[in-house]
């Protein structure tokens, strides 16, 4: 009976060991290059933006995540965490109020609220991908700094294979077989995405050519441009934050537009705004629904053997 | 008698140091014209996509002359040039001109050398309506935005004028400080709801700034005969205007009905310059620039300060619009940022060349 209580608190003890892992995280460089010092493994988390929730959650974190934003509505979980702010506009008496160990941030953050909340000695990561490629990346550091390293390169594996799916048949393209791409973000004024951007990369991945890759960043883009260069496909976000998709509407019903590729072979399409601008887990899917658009004959419902 | 020769002596003393004569205002007015014909054909051959002037030419001389040629252009070149380019040529000439004037009318009627369009409270209450109509629902936008934004314009102008009101006389004094106190009122509102505004925001500071991007022909259309009508109703009180930017009291003496024409006055400026910033949102230093250096170069008789400052403001916005769709070509740059960028040197030099003074 004496031994018994031994081995059951062996047990237990054993089990302690595997359930809070020793692992430290210790000193890392975050996605805008800043050293970070990390002593222990957080266990209280504030994400200051939708893509950080879903890397969270997709790690298996929610119950860590003490705290997110007004957006963050992915997974259906996160809505019901305390919220901290909007996206640029963070309360910053409301992140210190839930004690977190650790703030997700991104590169919007950089100015203002990392110096303040570092100053109030709060640990802040930040992550700032702009490819595919760099999301795979955020997602290994964000597994790191929570000890969550093994789901977070399964995830990495799952979603590195399904980027491959897509891209052995397009890095073979050249610019002739690559649709010309517009893709719009807003109407009024025009919008699109040029190179640097998330969005930018997606496109080349999935097979196309963004008409926009000479301006850099999210901006606007001039009604003639978009004529002149004569897009085939043309994409449109929309649902950004409020589901709406009035620059859906717009490009489906502007007389001016009428005589351009896409819209004389009726090839313009939605794309969740949610998907495509959050460097989380999902801009797979994005991709995996963009190269479906662009090049419906390899990826679409209709290719061979679906 | 006597009134027809203080009449007289008055409009002397204005039009002194500056050309009198008819014929020498004949050939500045026409002038004006043919520049503003001339920039409207040079601008339409500039744009981010390349189009040669030749093709300019004739798709402009098929359409114009109704005459069936075989277009050697694509249809998208025609619609670049007569349904992009033109369009927005012609809105920006028309809000350019709209602005010029009510500025111009303003500053005669305040004798005020810093009036501007926007002084009793016309742009912040567009802005205000602009703003309301960004945060509906986005179905609605499309066409209240700009209605919005005239409404919020012209009930801004009449809340301020029904406070400054005083019995029957209206003292010009009152009223810009009831602009700028209703003005300041409804900034706050619109700062608070841009905040609030979230994801909008892009759009409304769009807006805020200027911008002529997506002019189609409707605009033109809808705007044309606010800003023709009310141009032309303020161009046959510029005799009135001349007097009373000396003295109101005179003018009373001179068989003036001084209050019934500030009213006309305020109330077509006003509508002008609804018109002109429904669609484009708010666009500066037009409307205190360009009647300044005007008056500068031509002097104050309003009668040809009026028509010119028209024809100034619009070929001095059609250029900047053209700057603000080329130089970062294919995005676009507001235009208000190439008004004030351009503007205001302008304006030092013409003031430094000049130094004489403004009033």
């Amino acid at each position: 009976m004496r031994y018994c209580s031994l081995v059951v608190l062996a047990l237990v003890l054993l089990a302690c060991i595997h359930c809070t892992p020793e692992y430290i995280p210790g000193n890392l460089l975050d996605g805008l290059g800043r050293s970070v010092t990390m002593d222990t493994v957080p266990q209280r988390i504030v994400s200051l933006a939708p893509s950080n929730t879903e890397i969270l959650f997709a790690l298996g974190l929610g119950d860590q995540v003490v705290g997110v934003t007004e957006y963050c509505n992915y997974p259906e979980a996160a809505k019901a965490k305390p919220k901290v702010g909007g996206f640029s506009t963070v309360d910053i008496e409301k992140v210190v109020s839930l004690k977190p160990d650790l703030v997700l941030a991104t590169q919007i953050h950089a100015k203002k609220v990392i110096p303040a909340l570092e100053n109030l000695g709060i640990t802040v990561v930040a992550l700032n991908p702009k490819t595919l490629n760099g999301v795979l990346k955020s997602i290994t550091l964000v597994g790191q700094i929570t000890g969550r390293s093994e789901p977070a390169s399964e995830l990495v594996g799952q979603l590195g294979s399904r980027i491959d799916e897509i891209t052995k048949e397009t890095q073979k393209m050249s610019l002739a077989d690559r649709p010309r791409i517009f893709y719009v973000t807003w109407h009024d004024p025009l919008m699109t995405a040029g190179t640097g951007t998330l969005a930018n990369d997606v496109i080349n991945l999935a097979g196309g050519q963004n008409i926009a890759s000479d301006v850099t960043g999210d901006k606007s883009i001039d009604l003639e441009t978009v004529i002149d260069r004569n897009p085939e496909v043309i994409i449109v976000s929309v649902g950004m934050g409020t589901g709406e998709d009035s620059p859906w509407q717009y490009i489906k019903s502007e007389p001016r537009l009428e005589n351009i590729s896409a819209l004389l072979h009726s090839r313009v399409y939605k794309i969740d705004g949610d998907l495509i601008h959050r460097p989380g887990p999902r801009i797979v899917d994005a991709l995996e629904k963009m190269a479906e658009f662009i090049h419906p004959q390899l990826f679409g419902q209709d290719r061979p053997g679906k | 008698m006597a009134l027809e020769s203080l009449r007289n002596h008055t409009v002397k003393k204005i039009t002194t140091g500056y050309p009198a004569q008819w014929r020498i205002r004949i050939f500045a007015i026409v002038s004006m014209v043919v520049i503003l014909a001339i920039i409207i054909v040079i601008t339409l051959g500039i744009g981010s996509t390349h189009i040669s002037f030749d093709t300019i030419l004739q798709v402009l001389f098929a359409k114009l002359s109704f005459s069936h040629i075989q277009p050697a252009w694509s249809i998208n070149t025609e619609i670049i040039i007569f349904d992009i380019r033109l369009p927005r040529l012609l809105l920006a000439g028309l809000v350019g001109a709209a602005l010029a004037v009510a500025g111009a009318t303003y500053q005669g009627l305040f004798r005020n050398p810093l009036a501007d369009p926007y002084l009793i409270g016309v742009a912040q209450g567009a802005a205000l309506g602009a703003v309301i109509g960004f945060m509906l629902p986005v179905s609605w936008q499309l066409g209240s935005i700009p209605l919005l934004a005239f409404i919020g314009a012209v009930s801004a102008a009449v809340m301020v004028y029904s406070i400054a009101r005083v019995g029957k006389t209206l003292p010009m004094t009152t009223l810009i400080l009831a602009g700028v106190a209703i003005g300041a009122f409804l900034a706050a509102i619109t700062s608070y709801l841009m905040i609030a505004s979230g994801d909008r925001l892009q759009g409304i500071i769009s807006w805020l700034l200027g911008s002529f991007s997506l002019t189609s022909w409707w605009q033109v259309a809808i705007v044309t005969p606010y800003i023709v009508i009310g141009t032309l109703v303020i161009w046959l009180y510029a005799r009135p205007l001349n007097v009373m930017q000396l003295d109101e009291e005179q003018a009373q003496q001179l068989g003036i009905n001084v209050e019934r024409v500030k009213l006309i006055l305020l109330g077509a400026a006003t509508l002008i310059t609804g018109a002109a910033v429904c669609f484009c949102g708010i666009i500066g230093f037009v409307g205190i620039i360009i009647p300044h250096a005007m008056r500068l170069v031509w002097g104050p008789d309003h009668r040809l300060l009026l028509p010119l400052a028209a024809f100034a403001g619009a070929i001095f916005l059609i250029l900047a619009d053209t700057a603000a769709r080329t130089i970062l070509a294919p995005t676009e740059v507001p235009v208000g940022i190439i008004t004030a960028f351009l503007g205001a040197p302008f304006f030092l030099y013409l003031l430094r060349q000049k130094k004489k003074v403004i009033f």
